[in-house]
Order: C-alpha cells, then sequence, then structure tokens
C-alpha cells in the first residue's frame, strides 16, 4: 500500500505521537495504514547474538520482557523513561524509531546498542544500522514505500552494564537531555568496549565517538576514570538544540553532567555483573 | 481525612464567638461530598454532555499572527462545503456589540474596544477572527481549512515594559497602550529612605501563566423564537453574569433568558466573565434560531482565553538596624494583553492595598500602570492580586539576608500581634479577626525550622543544597461590595419535606452541593441527604462563585433563608403539638417537645400541613414552607496563612524538588475540613506550578509557545510534595464565623518556593527574582555566579 | 446522503459489555465515538492530544487514551469506561469509593480517567508503594486537588482492595 500511494500514506504504529498532530491538523495524510492488527509485527525473540523485536510490539510489552532484561537491559531501562504506562500501552517501537524524535529514548538505545534495524518494501527487506537509519530531527532514510518491520538490539558480552539517565520537566515528559550508555570490561576491570548516545541534543541521536574512546582503557571503577571529564568531552563542540523547555546551553552544560551519571552507573553496573559472574 | 494540626490552644485564639454556635452535627465536619457519588461514577454533565435536537457545532478561525491588517477574507468556500450552516464575520456580528463591559464593569472592560470578532485587523495570535457554523465539529474545523485569508503583517507589542513607549498600537482606538494607571505617593517616606539603616530595592518578576481548567470553555445557546427565549448551558462560575451579557448582546431582558448550570470542570477565574467568543456564539444562535454548540479546544483555551500573572513589582523598602520595617514603596506594571476581561486595573488597587500584608508596615507609597499588548488578554486568576505577597515575601527575606537575620526572626519582629488588633493598614484596611503570629509560629513548628537548620548546615558542607522558605499573607475573601457584595438564597421545604436550595452561586469544584447542605442541614435541623442545592436558571441574583466567597456570602443566604424557615416549622409543629414554639426543638427531621421527644411530628408533616392542609396552620402563620433572603456580606472577610517548605536543588541539573511542605491557615470556623484542606492544596500546588513549571511565553512575533500540554508544563503527582495541614481558627463576625479559602493556596506558594530556592541557592551568591525557575534558570545562574 | 452510502467503514464494539455497531468516518476517534454513539460521556476531552489522561478507557482490559485512537482501532474490542466500573447494582469500586473517601475529586472532570487508570494500574501492581503511585499517576492531570486526594485514595484502593483478596481469596 506504502508502494502505491506514496508521500500520501502513512503507516500508523501506536499512534502516540502521530495522533495528536492529526488532531491539531498540523499533519495531513490521505490514507493511514494501520498496523495494529500485524500479528507478525509484534514479539521479543532471542536471535543468539541478541534479540529481535517486531516492530509493533508495545513499550509496555517490551518493558515487562524478561528477555529484554536480560538481553538488552538498556532498552528495559530506557522504556520506563517512556511517556506514561498508558502511552507505553499503545507506542510501539518501531514507531518510536521510525517517528526519530529527537528527544525519544529509543532512537538512542538503538544508536548506543548499534541495533540494526529490519526494513521492508514490496522490493524486498533491508537491514539497516542504526547509525544511517536516523537522518535527523523526524528525519529518517526510510523510502516512502518502506516500513520497519523489527529492530534487532545486539547483547553485549559480560562483564558489561548499562545506564540510561535523562532530565525532564517532569515524569514523563521528552527529556530536555538524556544518555544512553553501555560499558563493556575485561576480567581485569578495565573498560574495552562503550558506547555513548545522547538524546535531546541534536537532530538524531548523537554517538559521542571521542568520549568512548576516552573510556577505553579506563578501569571501570576505582581507578584513573574521570566522568565529569567524559561528560564535557561528550558535549564538546556540540550545538544543542534551544526550546522553550531549556536553551542549548543547558543541554550542553547538563549533558555533561547526565553523561557522567550514566557513565558512572554503567560502569558501576559492569562492575557487579562481573561479580555475579564469578558467583556463578 | 484532617491531618496535621489542630490549634494547640484553641482558647487562646477565641474572638469569643461561642464555639457551639459554630459546630454542628454537619457544619465543622468532614463531610464527604455530595457531587462525587454520580462523578466517581462518569454521570456528571459537563456542557459538552448537552444534546439537543438539531444542535450545531462553531469553531473559531484565529489569527496566526500578533498584529496584522486584514487583508482579504473570503468565505465563500467553507461556506459552500457540505453540511456548514453559515460562516461569520466581524460584518455580521460587530454591530450587535459596543463594548465588553459586565455587570461589575472593572475600568479595563469599559474602554477595550467592544470587537466581538476582529474587525479588518488582528490583534494576538488567537485573536477570532471568523465563526463558521457547521452540522459537526469534525466539519466545522474542515471549513476553517477552506477560509481564504490574507494578512498584511504589523509590528507587533509583545514586550509589556516596552509597550507604553511604543510607536504601534494595540488598540489605534485609543491612541495609547497605557490602559490605566495610578499613584499614591508618599510625601514622608523620602526622609523615613535617608535616616534608615538600610534601604534595599528590588524588581520582581512573574511570568505569563494559564488558569487551565481541565475543562475548556464551552457554551450551548439555543434561541427558543416560539418563546422568545434563550435557552444556555455553559461551563460559567457565575450563570447570572452570563445571562446579563447575553440579555444585553441580544437586547432581551434577562427574564427570556435561562441559564441551565450542569457541572463545571474547573474555572479559577477564567469563568466569571462572558468574553469575545461567547459573544459571537450567542449571536449566531440568535440568528441561526438553532442550538449552536461552541466547546473550546486546549490549545484554543491556551492561546485565547484569559492569561494571568504577568506582573512586574519593584519594591524599596526601609528596614532600621533591629529589623523593624520603616516603609516601603512598590512600582507596580502589569500586562492586559489585547483583550483583558476582569479588571486589571481594579486588581492593581487590590495589590497595593494588600501589600502591607500581616506586617506592620507604617508607610507605603506606590505606582501602578497596567499595558496592552498584541497578545491574549488578562484575566482573573485564583488571587488575581497575589504579585503583592510574591513581592512582599520575597522582599522580606532579601532585606532579612542583608540584614544578617534570620528570615524566621525578622518576621516575628514585624508580623502583626494578636494584641494590636484592630490594626489599620497604611493602605487603610482594618484587621480584626486575624492571627498572623499564630500561624507562623505553628508553621515554623510543623516544618520543624530550627532542626533544619542544623540540617541544612550539615548538607551544605556535603555540597547539598537544601532550602527553607516562608510566606506570609492576609487575604481578602467575600467582598461586600457592588454586584459582589450580597447573595441571595430560597430555602423550600417542599412539600414532602425535602429541601431545596436555590442559589445564583456557580459552583466548579468547590463543593458547594456539600457545604450548602450541611449549613442548610443544621440550620433546618433535617438530615443532610433531603436538603439539594439547585444553580443556574430559576435561582435568585448572585455573583457566583469565585473570589473566596461563597463560605460567607452564599452560606450567610443559605443561613439567613434557613433560619426563617425553620422558625416556621417551630411554630406550625408547635401547634400541631400544642405545645409553645419556644418549647420546640427540630432535629433530625422531626420537631419535639424538649423534654419529652415523644411528643413529635416529622418535618414532612409540618411540610405537609404548610402546603396541603392550610386550615390546619396557626394563625398568622402563611401557607407554604420557604423563604428568600438575601445576605449582604461585611466589606471584606480576613483570612490568613503561613506557608513554609523545604526544597533540594540536584545542582547538576537544576531540578528543585520540594521535599516538604506545610500550610498554617486562619479561615475562621471551617465548614467542612476536609474541604477546605482541598482548597488550600489545589492552590499550593499551583501556585508551585508558577514557582517552577508553569510559563505561556511569547516569541519576539508574538507567536505563543505554549500551545499544548506538552508545553504548558503544570504538575503532575510525580512532582507535588504531599501537603501537611495546619488550622487555627479565629472565627469571623459573620453569621457562621466563616472566612473565604479558595484563594489563598496560590497566593502564599509562589513566594515560598521561590524563597526555599533563593535559601538553598545561598552559598553560591544567588538570589533569583523572575518566575518561574526552571531547570534552565537555575542552571544558568549557577554557570553565571562561578563565572564571577 | 447516510454515512454507509459514503463508503465508510463499520465498527462494532463491546462498551461496557453492551454490543455496539456504528457506520463512522475513519478519522473518528474513540472518544468521540464512545461520547457521541455510545453516550459514554465519562470519556472527557481535556486537551486531544494525548497528554492530559482526563479520556483514559480499558481497551481489553488496558489502559488507553481514547482521544489517540480511531474508533475503527477498537473494532472487536471491549472497552470499559467509568460507567462500567461500579457494580450493577450502583456499588462503587474500591477505587471510586476511595476517591469519594479521601476528596480525590474536585470539580470531577479529570476522575473518570483518573479512576480508569487507577483501576488499571493496581490490577497489575496490587501493592504499590508511594513512588510508584505517584508516577502511575503522572499521565493523568488534575487542576483542582493538587493530587493530596488523589494519592490518598489510591493508598486506600490498594489497601482496601488487598484486604479484601485476603479475605475472600
Amino acid at each position: 500500500m506504502l508502494a502505491e500511494y506514496g508521500d500520501e500514506a502513512k503507516p500508523l504504529a501506536g499512534g502516540q505521537s502521530l495522533v495528536p498532530m492529526l488532531a491539531m491538523r498540523l499533519a495531513r495524510f490521505d490514507h493511514l495504514i494501520d498496523l495494529n492488527n500485524l500479528g507478525e509485527l509484534t514479539g521479543v525473540e532471542h536471535t543468539g547474538d541478541g534479540l529481535r523485536i517486531g516492530a509493533m510490539t508495545r513499550q509496555a510489552t517490551i518493558g515487562a520482557d524478561p528477555l529484554v532484561a536480560s538481553h538488552a537491559p538498556l532498552l528495559a531501562m530506557a522504556t520506563t523513561h517512556i511517556g506514561h504506562f498508558q502511552i507505553r500501552n499503545r507506542g510501539t517501537v518501531g514507531g518510536s524509531l521510525a517517528h526519530a524524535d529527537p528527544a525519544a529514548e529509543y532512537p538512542a538505545v538503538a544508536a548506543a546498542l548499534g541495533a540494526k534495524l529490519e526494513v521492508a518494501s514490496v522490493r524486498g527487506t533491508r537491514l539497516m544500522e542504526a547509525a544511517d537509519f536516523f537522518e535527523g530531527a523526524f528525519a529518517t532514510s526510510l523510502d516512502g514505500d518502506e516500513l520497519v518491520v523489527a529492530a534487532r538490539f545486539p547483547t553485549w558480552d559480560d562483564p558489561s552494564g548499562f545506564a540510561f539517565e535523562e532530565v525532564a520537566r517532569r515524569e514523563g515528559d521528552f527529556a530536555l537531555v538524556g544518555a544512553a550508555v553501555g560499558v563493556g570490561m575485561d576480567t581485569a576491570g578495565i573498560i574495552r568496549r562503550a558506547s555513548i548516545a545522547m538524546l535531546g541534543v541534536g537532530g538524531a541521536p548523537v554517538r559521542c565517538t571521542e568520549a568512548e574512546t576516552a573510556l577505553l582503557g579506563c578501569m571501570a571503577v576505582g581507578g584513573d576514570l574521570d566522568e565529569a571529564d567524559i561528560g564535557r568531552l561528550a558535549l564538546a563542540g556540540s550545538e544543542p538544540t534551544d526550546d522553550i523547555h531549556a536553551s542549548s546551553s543547558y543541554r550542553r552544560r547538563v549533558g555533561a553532567v547526565i553523561v557522567a551519571r550514566a557513565v558512572a552507573a554503567a560502569a558501576r553496573r559492569a562492575v557487579e555483573s562481573s561479580r555475579e559472574g564469578c558467583d556463578v | 481525612m484532617t491531618r496535621g494540626y489542630r490549634s494547640p490552644d484553641p482558647a487562646a485564639v477565641s474572638t469569643g464567638v461561642e464555639a457551639s454556635e459554630a459546630a454542628g452535627r454537619f457544619v465543622g465536619q468532614s463531610v464527604k461530598r455530595v457531587e462525587d457519588r454520580r462523578l466517581v461514577a462518569g454521570y456528571g454533565q459537563y456542557v459538552d454532555d448537552v444534546r439537543l435536537p438539531g444542535m450545531l457545532h462553531a469553531a473559531f478561525l484565529r489569527s496566526d499572527l500578533a498584529r496584522a491588517r486584514v487583508r482579504r477574507l473570503d468565505t465563500t468556500a467553507a461556506a459552500g462545503l457540505d453540511g456548514v450552516v453559515a460562516v461569520l464575520t466581524a460584518e455580521d456580528l460587530n454591530h450587535y456589540v459596543d463594548s465588553l463591559r459586565s455587570s461589575v464593569n472593572p475600568p479595563d472592560l469599559a474602554i477595550v474596544p467592544g470587537h466581538v470578532l476582529a474587525p479588518g485587523d488582528v490583534r494576538f495570535v488567537g485573536d477570532p477572527v471568523a465563526l463558521v457554523v457547521a452540522e459537526d465539529r469534525y466539519l466545522a474545523e474542515d471549513a476553517l481549512e477552506l477560509i481564504d485569508i490574507d494578512y498584511e503583517p504589523l509590528a507587533p507589542v509583545v514586550d509589556y515594559e516596552q509597550a507604553a513607549g511604543s510607536p504601534h498600537l494595540v488598540h489605534p482606538e485609543l491612541g495609547t497602550n497605557l490602559g490605566a494607571s495610578g499613584s499614591g505617593p508618599d510625601p514622608g517616606l523620602a526622609r523615613v529612605f535617608e535616616s534608615a539603616h538600610l534601604v534595599v530595592t528590588e524588581t520582581f518578576h512573574q511570568q505569563r501563566q494559564c488558569n487551565m481548567p481541565m475543562e475548556t470553555r464551552g457554551l450551548v445557546a439555543h434561541w427558543q423564537r416560539h418563546a422568545g427565549r434563550l435557552d444556555l448551558w455553559a461551563s460559567t462560575q457565575s450563570p447570572h453574569e452570563l445571562a446579563f451579557t447575553a440579555a444585553r448582546v441580544l437586547q432581551i431582558g434577562e427574564h427570556q433568558v435561562r441559564v441551565h448550570m450542569g457541572d463545571v470542570g474547573g474555572a479559577f477565574g477564567q469563568k466569571v466573565y462572558s468574553g469575545r467568543d461567547e459573544m459571537a456564539v450567542l449571536l449566531a444562535a440568535r440568528d441561526l434560531g438553532r442550538a449552536v454548540k461552541w466547546i473550546e479546544d486546549r490549545r484554543e483555551n491556551l492561546m485565547a482565553s484569559n492569561s494571568a500573572r504577568v506582573d512586574r513589582l519593584t519594591v524599596t523598602m526601609a528596614v532600621d538596624a533591629d529589623g523593624r520595617i520603616l516603609g516601603a514603596e512598590i512600582d507596580h506594571l502589569s500586562d492586559s494583553g489585547a483583550y483583558p476581561l476582569g479588571g486589571a486595573p481594579a486588581k492593581s488597587a487590590q495589590l497595593v492595598s494588600m501589600f502591607p500584608g500581616p506586617y506592620r508596615i507604617p508607610r507605603l507609597g506606590w505606582s501602578t500602570a497596567t499595558v496592552f499588548t498584541n497578545t491574549v488578554g488578562r484575566g482573573a486568576y485564583r488571587g488575581p492580586w497575589q504579585m503583592e505577597t510574591v513581592g512582599r515575601e520575597m522582599m522580606i527575606d532579601l532585606a532579612a539576608q542583608r540584614l544578617g537575620m534570620d528570615p524566621l526572626d525578622f518576621r516575628r519582629r514585624n508580623v502583626i500581634e494578636r494584641a494590636e488588633l484592630p490594626h489599620t493598614t497604611a493602605t487603610g484596611r482594618v484587621y480584626e479577626q486575624i492571627s498572623p503570629a499564630e500561624t507562623l509560629e505553628q508553621a515554623a513548628e510543623m516544618i520543624g525550622y530550627h532542626s533544619f537548620r542544623a540540617e541544612q548546615a550539615e548538607a551544605r558542607a556535603r555540597g547539598r543544597l537544601l532550602g527553607l522558605g516562608l510566606s506570609l499573607f492576609i487575604e481578602p475573601t467575600s467582598m461586600g461590595r457592588g454586584a459582589l457584595g450580597a447573595e441571595g438564597a430560597v430555602v423550600r421545604v417542599e412539600p414532602d419535606g425535602t429541601v431545596t436550595v436555590s442559589m445564583g452561586t456557580g459552583a466548579h469544584g468547590q463543593s458547594l452541593e456539600t457545604t450548602i447542605a450541611q449549613v442548610v442541614a443544621d440550620e433546618l435541623g433535617v438530615e443532610m441527604e433531603r436538603v439539594i442545592l439547585r444553580q443556574g436558571d430559576g435561582t435568585p441574583y448572585g455573583f457566583g462563585t469565585g473570589g473566596s466567597r461563597s463560605a460567607v456570602i452564599a452560606g450567610g443566604a443559605a443561613r439567613a433563608a434557613a433560619s426563617e424557615v425553620r422558625a416556621r416549622i417551630g411554630r406550625i409543629a408547635a401547634h400541631l403539638l400544642e405545645a409553645a414554639p419556644e418549647d420546640v426543638i427540630v432535629d433530625r427531621g422531626s420537631a419535639f417537645v424538649a423534654g419529652t421527644p415523644a411528643r413529635q411530628v416529622s418535618v414532612a408533616e409540618v411540610a405537609d400541613a404548610a402546603y396541603r392542609r392550610p386550615e390546619s396552620l396557626p394563625e398568622g402563620v402563611p401557607e407554604g414552607l420557604e423563604h428568600t433572603a438575601r445576605y449582604r456580606a461585611p466589606e471584606v472577610t480576613h483570612s490568613n496563612a503561613a506557608h513554609a517548605c523545604i526544597c533540594e536543588i540536584d545542582s547538576g541539573t537544576g531540578v528543585v524538588r520540594i521535599l516538604k511542605y506545610v500550610v498554617s491557615e486562619d479561615c475562621g470556623n471551617m465548614v467542612n475540613p476536609m474541604i477546605v484542606e482541598g482548597q488550600i492544596a489545589g492552590g499550593v500546588v499551583q501556585g508551585v506550578g508558577g514557582a517552577l513549571y508553569e510559563w505561556a511565553p511569547y516569541d519576539a512575533d508574538g507567536n505563543p509557545r505554549a500551545t499544548t500540554l506538552l508545553d504548558y508544563v503544570m504538575p503532575t503527582a510525580a512532582e507535588v510534595p504531599i501537603l501537611e495541614h495546619g488550622h487555627v481558627v479565629t472565627p469571623s463576625d459573620t453569621p457562621g464565623g466563616h472566612k473565604g479559602v479558595g484563594e489563598g493556596g496560590a497566593i502564599g506558594a509562589p513566594a515560598c518556593v521561590v524563597n526555599a530556592v533563593n535559601d538553598a541557592l545561598g552559598p553560591l551568591g544567588i538570589r533569583l527574582s523572575r518566575q518561574p525557575l526552571t531547570p534552565d534558570t537555575i542552571i544558568s545562574a549557577i554557570a553565571e555566579a562561578e563565572s564571577r | 446522503m447516510s454515512d454507509r452510502d459514503r463508503g465508510h467503514p463499520e465498527v462494532s464494539v463491546s462498551v461496557n459489555g453492551a454490543p455496539r455497531r456504528a457506520v463512522l468516518e475513519a478519522r473518528r476517534t474513540l472518544a468521540d465515538f464512545l461520547r457521541e454513539e455510545c453516550l459514554t460521556t465519562s470519556v472527557h476531552l481535556g486537551c486531544e492530544h494525548g497528554v492530559c489522561g482526563a479520556c483514559t478507557v480499558l481497551l481489553d482490559g488496558i489502559a488507553v487514551r481514547s482521544c489517540l485512537l480511531f474508533a475503527v482501532q477498537a473494532q472487536g474490542a471491549e472497552v470499559t469506561t467509568v460507567e462500567g466500573l461500579a457494580g450493577p447494582d450502583g456499588s462503587l469500586n474500591p477505587v471510586q469509593q476511595a476517591f469519594r473517601d479521601c476528596h480525590g475529586l474536585q470539580c470531577g472532570f479529570c476522575t473518570p480517567g483518573f479512576i480508569v487508570s487507577v483501576t488499571a494500574f493496581l490490577a497489575e501492581n496490587p501493592e504499590p508503594t508511594l513512588d510508584e503511585i505517584r508516577s502511575a499517576l503522572s499521565g493523568n492531570l488534575c487542576r483542582c486537588t493538587g493530587y493530596q486526594g488523589i494519592i490518598a485514595a489510591v493508598q486506600q484502593a490498594a489497601a482496601q482492595t488487598l484486604k479484601r483478596e485476603v479475605l475472600e481469596p
């Protein structure tokens, strides 16, 4: 149908962002294609190297799914920050990713974990890296006839730890600024893998590669890791957005604080996970 | 359900009114609400629930420019859409209306041009330009998109602090942007300021806030041609004010207007007066001769319903070395927007009058002005003059800090003590039954003032930002003047002994169906569930519900009417029981002879006699069992309260968390303590919203930036503190000893929260004076302090 | 010309246990359908953009914003509004009763959405902590109460539900 109607059609997932825009007559489509009855687009599935989550899987399902909690804990952590439980009851992972709100949680998680998106059209199915998928605020590299059908979130090897931190005006509001962080260690407690993705600072989830590189080789806890420094590095040179809720300079300064807190928490959890590993 | 404190020593605050006079079977008890039975079951009837045969739906085309000339307005395509009944513009409607005045007629309403729809130019974003009436709301909105309109944009007047000097005029008809101004200089102040130990000046700003009732405005108007009668269903605080406006606009008699009152989903001042939108709908309904429903949507409510609180107050205060206030000078500027409703100038006068608050301030000089801007009009919002408390209480903290004095000690030194009553303020107000010193002490005790200071010192040493704020105020309630001065009540015992009370009130959350029933049931000696309140059509004239007036004025009227009916019940019962009237007691629905309860007759039997057996009545007692009374309130009834709160600031994110909040208030004898505390809590959270969260700003081009509930940030249950309530009871000298309490929470809270935040930020050398204190505001202040 | 002639879809749902069927435009929201066609007017519209929560209903037992759903999306579903929560004899459910007991409402406009949300929340989490309660309530806005009575009502309802389950397992 997308192939047939092109720009005049819009797939409707959970509708928690799209329908308000329609109700306020800020957007209009001749055709809405309801995906809600497509059972084949729902479900969380363990694929060996990670999770494959159907695009129409509700956020509430993801938040409560034991597979998600154990294999993609960052996704579970982020879910509690999405809106309110009534929103999560309808909102979907595919909808959130395809909507690409710069302040939304899932795009940042996808960027941080290096998720891949399964994208389908009548022409076939392709797999896209999250980094290539997000192009800017509410903009993705999806073609007009394409639909996100699933997202694949890779599981990180242990010991690893994750944290999702954000600051919002109120519980459930979009983040003013936030960070999704993953830290992987070797058995000596040295950080060997790091991922930091920020939300609310730019047009798309932003990976902070310099800060990630600076984390590599640090002791996760009790060593030379200066979280505040990592935070500053993460925001260095960034030009976050300015809006009614927070200025660009707020997002830059507080973004650094949020990254620092998330890095500290992720590193702590990585160490905890290695201890749990020893206990077993 | 009453939590927290009671007066520690009621005798200490008794003014001689007997306690027994206040307490009743129902009055004084936290009786559960009558309204709730239907509301929790989902059977409330709000205006949007009204459905009439053939009813049409209206929607406004609103300007999306702040100031512009309309170059072209073509409604042909819209009018041609299937299902559209009419598209009305200024040409169709404006000639009917000469001004926006109300029955209270505050000065600004008299001078603002009475344009129902935009008259060839638009004056704020949201200005109504055309009204579409269609078979259904979806179609009406479709038609709005077909209206062809072209504007020539003009430079808008957005910043109220620059408006008076702007070459651009909001209302060209007026020749100025200055709405009203006044001053009352005190020539003696100059010498006081010269010789004072310390003179402090600071300017405080409050930001634009929206009343944000959960139910937007709405109206169903049905012109009944056959009867020459207008039937209205409205979301209103004041059914009789709506009838006044409808009659004036349609040039019919008020007896031709019937206002049906259903449930009203909150208002907080926004639904007192009827403005341009309501007038347009009334006129459309009359011209079309069919029922027309208009339900405002939330974006309209945030951009085109009156907003409030855009105030600047400069305070200069002189104090001596001991921390005694010697005098003050204030300069107030407010933003009236384009089409204000409800009297910004009148509120400025109130603000000046209330500025001395609960303190001895021997001298006060003042000046005020309000200006028009190309923004949404100002309206009443819970405690519309509360900038006086914001400015005074923040200044007191500032003066105390400059003196190196603890803010509680500073207040103790200046607060009016009981022994000084009656006290006349520098602005001529006379306080008699107030207790500011007692509420201050109670609040300080409840918040744990002294132990907090130790905890704070320890927390500061560990880098935590903890602060405590105080705020005291006097709340002028139940104004006994003009259209607001009196209320009427008809108390009628029906033939079966049930009781109908008819009143001109417009309850919209204040629980009057409960509290009036409590008052009347006690006065008559019947069960509460036998009493119902009827509002709206057919009730005696009254100004409605607002201005913290219902407990005193409506309660007074109900009490007066019931008291006469009670006397008649006694006389009839005495006659039936063959006893002396003075020996008859009426209680729990029965009249009996004192000492011999077996000799009794039910109120239902008395009523039956009054209506159906007139021959059984004693001589001189009229048939029927009803009485109409009006109650005229004293000039003003003063309540007072002290707020205290503790907050913690996350120095990394600028997020403020309120950890504890206490209110000690004195509203005299409470009709229903549960409801009193509910009113206070609601007000406090609105005040917390105003201090920390809510803001409806405009950009430089005059575009409103908060037109959804994601952008207009009001607190949720996750952000609010859990309140603790204390009560000091000093009865007023009105019947029942009640005082108003509806607005106080919102008056006291902003200053209390801001003072707490400033106390927390003290170690960083930061003092903020401009609301709201968003995380952004706080972080930028911290950044600035660091760079100093 | 009737709606059906225009080729509009038909929707059939169960509303508070009663079957409802209507032919309506695909763009009609579930909230408007419930209010206009089913006359379940407890479904209040406080914002129509998914923030205030006043229109919350249960869709197959799950709390959702009915202003963010199209009526046709509810095809075949069971919808419960606050009118459907009381017992057949009019007795209030524990959440409704608690709202009354604790002064959890004033104007009452937001109340149906709160009661529906809280009913769903307590079904999932019958023993919530205070923080969980506050968080769960954050998707519904109230302008009158300052949330004090609402928070207390959820605590009471949770305690009562628990007690009842213990007494009548």
